[in-house]
């Protein structure tokens, strides 16, 4: 038997990142737009989904793709209102891979959907690396998980389209260094959009729904004069 | 412990160009791993040989090259190696760049027995 080298130049995760543009195709299509959420276990995304889409209903409709190790927890709490609903369990792993996502599109009627908000595993470092389609990655911070944050999971925040600083009502009771968290936000990633957050109080829900909004707009422009041309 | 699901897809490719050059059997595969891949090395290769057992590349060293980051200043276009939590450009201090390097995990070689 000989022994031969073969050189090749293959990437790896390309067949995630092929899945994921078939979605954000899809998602293009519908006219609709995606946003991946990624946090820590524990940092408010489904409270904050349940608050979003009430305040969204009823004049744009919203579906949910949850990711979870287990249970069907998150898809119960914010199915009263979603207008669709998919729960996908992970098993053991960590993060979402785009062909989940695939899957959990056939049984969605995508052309009555607005917005479509991707629940992704509680993680800080594993969904960064694979891509599902979304327009946007959104990576929530809860203030009690401390003002070291940014600094201890970079990479997450440099991917981040935008930063949502959550459960800013406990404040007033935790030592959390406010100037710390954006400085270090700045040095990895100096354009992106900080909103500072309360899903109980209501605190920055008007500057989180208008960002929304103005994202879609402006994806659904996009659409339109591709369209044209 | 994102290392498993990216050994998964190394064996798969790895298989799928032992095939394509009539390899029945591969002893070394070489990987280039960016820098902002958060990559741990020795895990991957723990990852590695677990998922390799019982296929043509079971044994098979898993060599792993690290490559740098360098990114892009999108103001002034000076290029720089990163730090993992600091991309401010030395020149403009502002964090807006486009990283052109170490962002990418490459399956760039593999050796091994070709059929007679």
């Amino acid at each position: 038997m000989a022994n031969i080298s073969v050189v090749t130049k293959k990437r790896i995760l390309d067949t995630n990142d092929q899945e994921a543009a078939k979605t954000r195709e899809a998602f293009k299509e519908a006219g609709l737009f995606a946003v991946n959420l990624i946090s820590s276990p524990g940092s408010g995304k489904t409270t904050l989904l349940e608050k979003t889409i009430e305040k969204l209903n009823p004049e744009q409709n919203s579906a949910v793709i949850v990711g979870d190790l287990e249970t069907s927890r998150d898809a119960e709490r914010v199915a009263p209102f979603a207008k669709e609903v998919v729960q996908i369990n992970t098993g053991l792993s960590c993060h979402l891979y785009a062909n989940q996502i695939q899957e959990s599109l056939k049984g969605l009627n995508l052309s009555e959907i607005d917005f479509c908000f991707i629940e992704n595993v509680g993680n800080m470092v594993c969904p960064g690396e694979f891509d599902l389609g979304e327009n946007a990655k959104i990576i929530l911070l809860s203030t009690p998980e401390g003002d070291d944050k940014v600094a201890k999971y970079p990479t997450i925040f440099r991917a981040a389209d935008l930063v949502l600083l959550t459960k800013c009502d406990l404040l007033k009771v935790l030592d959390f260094n406010m100037d710390r968290v954006k400085e270090d936000i700045y040095k990895l990633n100096s354009n992106v959009k900080i909103i500072e957050l309360s899903s109980l109080s209501g605190q920055g829900m008007e500057e989180w729904l208008s960002w929304l909004k103005d994202n879609r707009t402006s994806f659904i422009g996009a659409k339109a004069k591709f369209v044209t041309e | 412990m994102h290392e498993m699901s990216i050994a998964a897809e190394i064996l798969d490719q790895v298989i799928e160009q032992a095939k394509v050059n009539n390899l029945v059997r591969v002893s070394e595969v070489t990987l280039e791993v960016g820098f902002l891949k958060q990559v741990v090395p020795e895990l991957m290769i723990i990852a590695f040989e677990s998922i390799t057992t019982d296929t043509i590349v079971e044994r098979a060293r898993l060599k792993i090259v690290e490559v740098p980051s360098i990114a892009k200043c999108n103001e002034c276009s000076y290029s720089f190696e990163p730090k993992i939590n600091n991309f401010l450009c030395p020149k403009c201090e502002r964090a807006d760049v486009n990283v052109i390097s170490g962002n990418d995990i490459i399956l760039k070689a593999i050796f091994g027995e070709v059929k007679e």
